[in-house]
């Protein structure tokens, strides 16, 4: 691969790696609540493309919270790791479906008009 | 500073975070205590030792980018870096503050402002912000200085900037628990002290037609410290000690005006203790009764500086958690240091319901020697 196009696939995947993020998180909350390092691991593991960092995680964690898509609780019962514990709100829950609806028609869209081109 | 302690380490190294997050960020803070501790354990294969703690700390990186990152520590004003502008404002904040608290207890005590310890100020008021900004391009230029053998630091220890910026995060934390508890005791105390009989016929004559302000301030400095001992800092116990130190400036108007108040002392004359007028000791000597106004003077000086100091400290909170959408009363915190360890008498006295400390271990390691 030539440095033009790695470069040109670099600045797209990172576009595509924005919108995907959000619905990533609010996909994977919905499931189960998680503490941010949980979260952190849980995406590393389960969304190796995204390559998300905790410095990418936490912020975003904390957007979707003040947004009031995710909602969030502390637990003490270890005192030397207090946690906090994220999980989809009521909004959350609607944005994600309509998200997800979304994605599919894009998802299926993409793969048609990218088969032609195959 | 080096330390093989690894929950040391991490203190350290997020001491340093704070200095660039917003005042009430601690959230923040213990969100990355928890995630450096279990990044550590994982590393460690499920103990954490200060080489795991330092490698998770290594991978979280530089102090100033992760408060920037993980919280926002701000927005780029002007020529100051985005990471730089809360602790800078901090800073710009506690100087402002107590310049203006010296100048209302100057003022209140009546020193002239343009001459100070003798010396006369040319050009007032105009001198002033120049002696500043010459005062803090020198600063700069020394810390700049500084700042460059500060590179080989590792991660855990502050820098010399740091250390400075820290005094502005100290000027802010909330009442301890014990601080409140002091001031509690200490203004029940003197509240009951200042009423007894055999105290108030020492005062001066301009003193007894005041005292019982004095007295009832006492005990509302009293009741101060009890809300803050119960119910940590939220607003409502932010607005008290904010009106109370507003009453406190205007008391010592009056005050200052009545000068020395205690006119006699007890002395021992043959087994019996009598009053002696003390004024009037001076005034047939040709004594002058200089020290004394003096003193009084000094007291009520500090005591309007320290409120104005309260009264600019509460505002600020208030408005940032009216921002944060708190309200008026919720149970607050104290400004006790966050500890990772258990207190050495909890240590000592073998504590068990305290921090758990199956998983930390000491591998003996030791920091870089350019970190000494």
């Amino acid at each position: 691969m030539s440095k033009k196009t790695q470069e040109e696939l670099d600045r797209w995947s990172k576009e595509v790696k924005r919108g995907a993020v959000t619905l990533a998180i609010l996909a994977l909350l919905s499931k189960r609540r998680a503490y941010g390092y949980e979260a952190v691991k849980l995406l590393d593991e389960k969304m190796s493309f995204l390559a998300l960092e905790q410095g990418t995680v936490y912020p975003l964690l904390r957007r979707l919270e003040k947004r009031e898509l995710l909602k969030s609780e502390w637990d003490y019962e270890d005192p030397t790791k207090p946690k906090k514990y994220y999980e989809v709100s009521e909004e959350g829950l609607k944005a994600l479906g309509a998200m997800t609806q979304t994605w599919s028609i894009l998802s299926r869209e993409m793969r048609d008009v990218v088969m032609e081109v195959e | 500073m080096s330390s093989n302690d690894p929950l040391e380490l991490i203190d350290q190294y997020l001491d340093r975070v704070r200095l660039y997050l917003p005042l009430d960020s601690e959230d923040a803070i213990v969100e990355l205590q928890t995630h450096l501790i279990e990044e550590a354990e994982r590393i460690g294969g499920g103990i954490m030792t200060a080489g795991s703690a330092m490698m998770a700390i290594e991978r979280m990186g530089d102090p100033k980018s992760v408060a920037h990152e993980y919280a926002g520590s701000g927005k780029k004003v002007g020529p100051v870096p985005a990471e730089y502008v809360n602790p800078l404002s901090r800073m710009l904040i506690v100087l402002a503050g107590v310049a203006l608290a010296l100048i209302v207890g100057f003022t209140m005590i009546g020193a002239s402002l343009t001459e100070l310890f003798g010396a006369e100020i040319q050009n007032w008021p105009f001198s002033i912000p120049v002696m500043l900004i010459i005062n803090v391009t020198i600063l700069l230029i020394i810390i700049g200085g500084i700042s460059l053998l500060d590179r080989s630091k590792p991660l855990t220890e502050k820098t010399t900037l740091e250390t400075i910026f820290g005094i502005g995060v100290g000027g802010f934390k909330p009442k301890t628990k014990w601080g409140a508890a002091g001031d509690f005791i200490m203004g029940l105390i003197w509240g009951v002290i200042l009423m007894l009989p055999v105290v108030t016929v020492l005062y001066t004559a301009a003193f007894q037609a005041v005292y019982l302000y004095v007295v009832v301030f006492l005990l509302l400095g009293a009741v101060r410290g009890a809300l803050f001992y119960i119910w940590g800092e939220n607003n409502l116990n932010l607005a008290f000690e904010a009106i109370l130190s507003v009453v406190w400036i205007g008391l010592a108007v009056v005050l200052v005006n009545v000068g020395w108040p205690i006119q006699y002392v007890y002395v021992n004359e043959g087994g019996s203790w009598s009053l002696f007028n003390l004024v009037e000791f001076f005034q047939t000597n040709n004594i002058p009764f200089i020290p004394f106004d003096w003193i009084w003077a000094f007291i009520m000086f500090i005591t309007v500086a320290i409120s104005v100091w309260r009264i600019i400290v509460s505002s600020m909170k208030i408005t940032m958690h009216l921002r944060a959408g708190r309200g008026i009363w919720w149970q607050g915190n104290w400004g006790e240091k966050r500890r990772l360890r258990k207190p050495f008498w909890k240590r000592v006295l073998g504590d068990q319901d305290a921090v758990q400390s199956g998983t930390t271990y000491h591998d003996g390691y030791i920091e870089p020697e350019e970190s000494q």
